[in-house]
C-alpha cells in the first residue's frame, strides 16, 4: 500500500501523456481511475507530427545487433557515441538491462534512448509490483512503442522498436549506421544450433567488421547474452587489439 | 581591327579561306559527332542550362520524376593469383526493376576489365570510350596500356565533366607489367589504388563479408567462393541488387569468366540450417 502511494506520488501523470498533448476528458466517458482515458476530442491530432529543429547535430551513429539461437538471445553493440564527426564518448553503454531477463539496445539520439529506457524500466517495475508478474519481451516492446497495454508473451524473443512506432518481431536484427556491415556477417554465420561460444564469436566479428568500415562505430564491443537464467555480460573488449591481431594473422606488418 | 592584327589573331574564316577553296564547308572542319574528340581531347559543354540543376528539378516531388538507374553491388579484390571481379545483375529505375540480367562488367580488352555502378548509361558510354582509347594506345605505342594509365584516362574524362551530373563508380582491373592492378574511379574524379573495393548501394554488405574472409594468400577456389558470398549476401539484404553473380578472374595471361550463378540459389545453399 505504502509503495503504491509512493508510486502514485512519483507518477504525476500517466506515461501515455508524457510529452504528448493532454487529452480532454469528454463528459460521460466511462473510465476507471486506474487506466488513463483515451478520449481524444475530435480534430485534435493523435500524435504531434511537428519536428522540432535540432539546435546542433545529435549523437547518431552506432552498430547494435541481436539474434536468437538455441542458447537464448545474443546481443552485441559498439561503444562509440559520435556527434557529427566528433567522438563524444568512446565508452558509452548502448546495451541497457531493463530487468533480470530483459535487455534493450539503443540507437539514435543517446539522450532520448537513455530517457525512454529509464521510463520503461520504471513502468515495468510498477507493473511487476501491481500485478505480481514480469512483463514479457514483446509486452515490454509494445509498452515502449505505445506506453500502454502489455500482454502475455512466449519464451526467448526479440523485437525491434523504432521511434516512428514500428514494432517488428524477428530472429535477427541489426540497427545503426554500421548495420549493413554487420548484417552480412550475421547472415553468413548465424544458425539456430550455434553453441554459446560460436554465437559470441559471430556477434563479436559482426560488430568488429562494422566498426572497421563505419566511421561512426568503433572503440569497444559489449556482448550480452539473455537466457532463461537471466542476462550475462562479457568483459568489454577493445577492438583495436583485435585489429592488430588480425593484421598479424594475415602476415601484414602493422605500422 | 588594328589590335587584332597586332596580336596576330587571324579570324578562322579568313584562315580557312586561304587553305581551302571558298564555298564548300567540309564536315571535317566543324564540330560534329563523327570527328569530335579524335584529334585532340575536347569537352562538349551544354549551352546555358546547368545539367545537375536540371536533374535536381526533374526529381522534385509531384513533378515528373526521372530516377536514374543506380542500385547495384560490385566488388573486386586483388590476391596472390590475380584479381577477382564479382558483380550482380540488377538494373533498377527507382522502384521499377528494369532488368535482372544486365552485365555490369565491360570487357575492355582481353587483359582489362571495367565494372559499372551508378547510372547505367553513363557507365556504358564512358567505359566504351575508354575501350576505344585503350585500343588507340595499343595501335600507336605498340604495347598494351597499363592499368594505371587506363584508369587515369577514365578519371580525366570524369574530371572534364565534373559537377555536371554524371554518376559512375567503376573499378578498372587488369594485369600489366607491375602485376595485378585494381583501381577505383568515380564520377567525382576520385582515383584510388587498393587491394579491395566494393561499390554501389549494396557495397556495405559486401564489405563485411569480404573483409572477414580475405587473405592475401588465398587459393583460387577460396577467392571464387569469397566473391560469390560477397555478392550473394549483399543481394540478400539490398533491395536494389539481385539477379545473378557474374564473376571474372583476371590472370596473368588475361581474364576468364568464372561463373554466372543465380543469387537465390546461392543464398539457399548458404543459409541451410538457419531458421
Amino acid at each position: 500500500m505504502a509503495l503504491q502511494d509512493l508510486s502514485a506520488e512519483y507518477l504525476e501523470e500517466s506515461p501515455i501523456r508524457f510529452g504528448q498533448i493532454r487529452p480532454v476528458r469528454s463528459v460521460g466517458a466511462a473510465s476507471s481511475p486506474d487506466s488513463p482515458a483515451l478520449s481524444w476530442p475530435p480534430g485534435l491530432p493523435l500524435a504531434s507530427s511537428h519536428c522540432v529543429p535540432l539546435p546542433f547535430p545529435m549523437a547518431h551513429g552506432t552498430t547494435t545487433l541481436a539474434f536468437l539461437f538455441q542458447g537464448g538471445v545474443m546481443v552485441a553493440a559498439d561503444t562509440r557515441s559520435s556527434c557529427s564527426g566528433l567522438v563524444a564518448c568512446p565508452a558509452s553503454q548502448k546495451i541497457l538491462p531493463i530487468h533480470s531477463h530483459l535487455v534493450g539496445t539503443t540507437s539514435g539520439t543517446s539522450a532520448d534512448c537513455a530517457l525512454w529506457k529509464r521510463i520503461l524500466a520504471r513502468e515495468l517495475r510498477l507493473y511487476q509490483l501491481r500485478h505480481g508478474r514480469r512483463v514479457s519481451t514483446s509486452g515490454a516492446a509494445k509498452l515502449l512503442a505505445r506506453m500502454l497495454h502489455p500482454f502475455k508473451g512466449a519464451a526467448a524473443s526479440l523485437c525491434y522498436v523504432c521511434s516512428d512506432g514500428t514494432r517488428l518481431q524477428g530472429a535477427l536484427f541489426s540497427v545503426g549506421s554500421g548495420s549493413p556491415y554487420a548484417y552480412s556477417i550475421l547472415d553468413q554465420g548465424v544458425k539456430w544450433g550455434l553453441t554459446v561460444d560460436q554465437a559470441t564469436a559471430v556477434a563479436r566479428e559482426a560488430v568488429y567488421r562494422a566498426t572497421h568500415r563505419d566511421a561512426y562505430s568503433g572503440n569497444c564491443v559489449d556482448v550480452y547474452r539473455v537466457s532463461s537464467e537471466g542476462w550475462t555480460r562479457r568483459t568489454r573488449e577493445d577492438l583495436k587489439e583485435e585489429y592488430y591481431r588480425e593484421e598479424e594473422r594475415r602476415g601484414r606488418p602493422s605500422e | 581591327m588594328a589590335l587584332l592584327q597586332v596580336c596576330g589573331f587571324t579570324p578562322y574564316a579568313e584562315l580557312r579561306g586561304q587553305i581551302l577553296p571558298a564555298g564548300q564547308t567540309h564536315l571535317v572542319d566543324r564540330t560534329n559527332h563523327y570527328s569530335f574528340g579524335t584529334n585532340t581531347q575536347e569537352f562538349a559543354v551544354p549551352l546555358g542550362v546547368d545539367p545537375s540543376g536540371f536533374l535536381k528539378s526533374c526529381n522534385r516531388e509531384g513533378g515528373v520524376c526521372i530516377d536514374l538507374n543506380h542500385g547495384t553491388t560490385t566488388l573486386a579484390f586483388k590476391f596472390k593469383h590475380g584479381v577477382i571481379v564479382a558483380v550482380d545483375s540488377r538494373a533498377s529505375a527507382g522502384r521499377y526493376l528494369a532488368s535482372n540480367d544486365v552485365n555490369k562488367v565491360i570487357e575492355i580488352n582481353p587483359y582489362l576489365l571495367g565494372t559499372m555502378s551508378g547510372s547505367a548509361a553513363d557507365c556504358q558510354y564512358w567505359e566504351r570510350l575508354l575501350a576505344k582509347e585503350c585500343r588507340l594506345y595499343r595501335l600507336r605505342n605498340r604495347q598494351r596500356i597499363s592499368v594505371a594509365a587506363a584508369s587515369k584516362l577514365l578519371c580525366n574524362m570524369m574530371l572534364g565533366y565534373r559537377g555536371m551530373g554524371l554518376s559512375m563508380g567503376s573499378m578498372i582491373c587488369g594485369w600489366d607489367n607491375e602485376g595485378p592492378g585494381l583501381y577505383y574511379v568515380d564520377d567525382q574524379g576520385t582515383r584510388l589504388s587498393g587491394p579491395m573495393f566494393s561499390t554501389g548501394c549494396g557495397s556495405s554488405f559486401a564489405y563485411g563479408v569480404v573483409d572477414s574472409g580475405y587473405r592475401d594468400d588465398m587459393s583460387v577456389e577460396e577467392a571464387y567462393e569469397l566473391g560469390r558470398r560477397g555478392i550473394a549476401h549483399a543481394t540478400h539484404r539490398d533491395a536494389y541488387s539481385g539477379g545473378v553473380v557474374n564473376m571474372y578472374h583476371m590472370q596473368e595471361d588475361g581474364w576468364i569468366k568464372v561463373c554466372k550463378e543465380d543469387v537465390s540459389e546461392l543464398i539457399h545453399r548458404y543459409r541451410k540450417g538457419m531458421f
